[in-house]
């Protein structure tokens, strides 16, 4: 599904911020990613939603090798991934269903199949009675669910969350990671960058540990370690 | 099963749409965006009024002055027969020789007719005309001379005043006149006209394209993190760009039709004055207003421009805004 292999980024002024880095995720994983802050965990991310890429080094998904791809051909890549961002990043001015619907609106769905997909997404984060309003007036709870909702309302096959329940009390962020699962459940491909150690802990999910651009762990965690 | 994990159950895959239904979507998408984007207008009242108005009235200017040009060139081909030979006969010419003069003037290839107006006629005309109708009566003597009225085959001037010239060598006639040199002169200042037009045309064009091209950088930069988030979760680059292009559609729709009231307004206006200025010719010339074939050019040029302006546009800006990351 995810391939990284001996992936190197490094940035002009000689910043190195991933250094030959090698991982898979299998199709139907769910995998952490963490590191302390400048570890490289949003470079990672960077260059699987292809906002970089990589110096040297593939990154693949599904057999597409993205450093390869032609710029006219990241937007069709990108539909594939579910990005869930730190910040949200919705839109303001548009609804909650209108900022669900946009990757379908985008992929040229409308009317009664993409009613009901955006609908299906919204009910799964439990957001289904807030279709009508705008994100401003929402929680930063209910805006991370309306961001996980825009994500998974394409059934994209790999989920990428930066951060998720940064913002997010225990409670909601245990049912933010219950609705991941779910997903990874039905075959979705997950990779959550977190700093939530505890979370990782709980959860016993394969965990990929960054420290200065490089990997030091790809397993596992061991309960309390420190990173 | 929620539907969001329908087909997922032998594992995660990507969800296409068949060939023929993103077919149709991409009509109704085009319907939906365009209406949207009229929407956007209407939500940015005061950039979007500016814009049309600068627009409208920037193809006013070159619309009005085709107008006034296509009159004038009416009004030049109305005179066009003024290209007229009076052939002025000799006081002690008899009808003998006016009938013979007229006989070989109408076997003339170079003559197209020839209209004999006898003295007799001509103080009849001069009386109803001039007014004086009763003084007349006291002249003792009829002092107007026999004309010949020669319509030339070609009435370009100068062929016209080559056939005076000859024709003013006949041993019965007087003089001759040809009074086209006004005409010439009307010609020129048409010609010039047209050429103004063009000008300051392509002038206004270049303005108006700067102008929405600017309206749409700024409409562009206000939503840079709109698009950097649809960039983010699959757009193309023209998928993007395709409401904005719609934007300046309607600017150029809506511009034309300004450009096209403000102008047939103007002619409105100047109606009145023109008339009073052709009734003292004795002219029934009325003023022609934009016809169909004018309105669609005005119309077509204008959604160009906002079409042309838009893209110049979206093709920089758009392209040049990506993600900064999750």
């Amino acid at each position: 599904m995810l391939q990284f292999d001996q992936v190197s980024k490094s940035y002009p002024g000689g910043f190195v911020a991933l250094e030959r880095i090698n991982f898979r995720i299998a199709k139907g994983e769910m995998v952490f990613l963490t590191g302390h802050s400048g570890a490289g965990k949003s470079t990672i991310l960077k260059l699987i939603s292809m906002i970089e890429r990589p110096s040297t080094g593939r990154v693949m998904i599904n057999n597409i090798d993205l450093s390869r791809l032609k710029r006219s051909q990241v937007p069709y890549v990108r539909r594939d991934v579910g990005i869930i961002f730190q910040n949200h990043r919705l839109l303001m001015n548009h609804t909650v269903f209108d900022n669900v619907a946009l990757p379908l609106v985008i992929e040229g769905f409308t009317g009664k199949e993409m009613v009901k997909r955006v609908h299906a997404a919204l009910d799964k984060v439990n957001l289904l009675d807030k279709q009508r309003c705008l994100p401003e007036t929402l929680s930063g709870g209910e805006q991370q669910r309306v961001g996980i909702a825009r994500a998974v309302v394409n059934k994209p096959p790999l989920l990428l969350a930066d951060e998720p329940t940064g913002n997010l009390d225990p409670e909601l962020s245990r049912d933010i990671m219950q609705v991941f699962e779910a997903f990874n459940q039905v075959g979705v491909s997950v990779l959550v960058a977190t700093h939530d150690l505890g979370l990782i802990a709980r959860m016993r999910y394969r965990t990929l540990t960054l420290k200065h651009g490089r990997m030091i762990n790809d397993g596992l965690m061991p309960l309390q370690e420190p990173i | 099963m929620s539907i969001l994990f329908s087909g997922r159950a032998s594992g995660a895959r990507a969800n296409k749409i068949g060939a023929v239904r993103r077919f149709l979507m991409f009509f109704v998408h085009h319907f939906r965006q365009a209406i949207a984007s009229l929407g956007e207008l209407w939500r940015t009242p005061m950039a979007s009024f500016l814009t049309i108005l600068v627009l409208g009235l920037s193809l006013t200017l070159p619309a009005t002055l085709h107008l006034l040009v296509k009159n004038a060139q009416q009004i030049g081909g109305g005179f066009a027969k003024a290209a007229e030979i009076n052939l002025f006969i000799r006081d002690n010419a008899t009808d003998q020789q006016i009938k013979s003069l007229v006989t070989i003037l109408s076997a003339d290839s170079q003559v197209a007719s020839v209209t004999h107006i006898s003295k007799a006629q001509a103080m009849a005309e001069f009386q109803e005309a001039s007014g004086f109708g009763a003084a007349l009566n006291y002249l003792t003597d009829n002092p107007l001379p026999d004309v010949l009225v020669v319509l030339p085959n070609n009435t370009d001037p100068a062929a016209a005043r080559a056939l005076m010239q000859q024709l003013s060598n006949e041993r019965i006639v007087e003089f001759a006149k040809l009074d086209l040199e006004w005409l010439t002169r009307l010609e020129a200042v048409v010609r010039l006209l047209q050429q103004a037009v063009i000008a300051i045309g392509l002038l206004l064009i270049s303005a108006v394209l700067f102008i929405v091209s600017n309206t749409i950088r700024l409409s562009i930069i206000s939503k840079r993190e709109e698009i950097e988030v649809m960039k983010l979760v699959g757009a193309t680059d023209a998928f993007i760009q395709r409401p904005f292009l719609y934007t300046g559609f309607w600017y150029g729709i809506l511009g034309g039709v300004l450009a096209f009231l403000v102008s047939e307004g103007l002619l409105w206006w100047l109606r009145g004055a023109i008339s009073d200025i052709t009734s003292l010719y004795q002219s029934d010339f009325q003023i022609q207003p934009m016809n169909l074939i004018e309105f669609s050019a005005v119309i077509t040029l204008a959604v160009l421009l906002g079409v042309v302006g838009s893209y110049l546009a979206v093709r920089k800006h758009i392209r040049a805004i990506e993600p900064s990351g999750p």
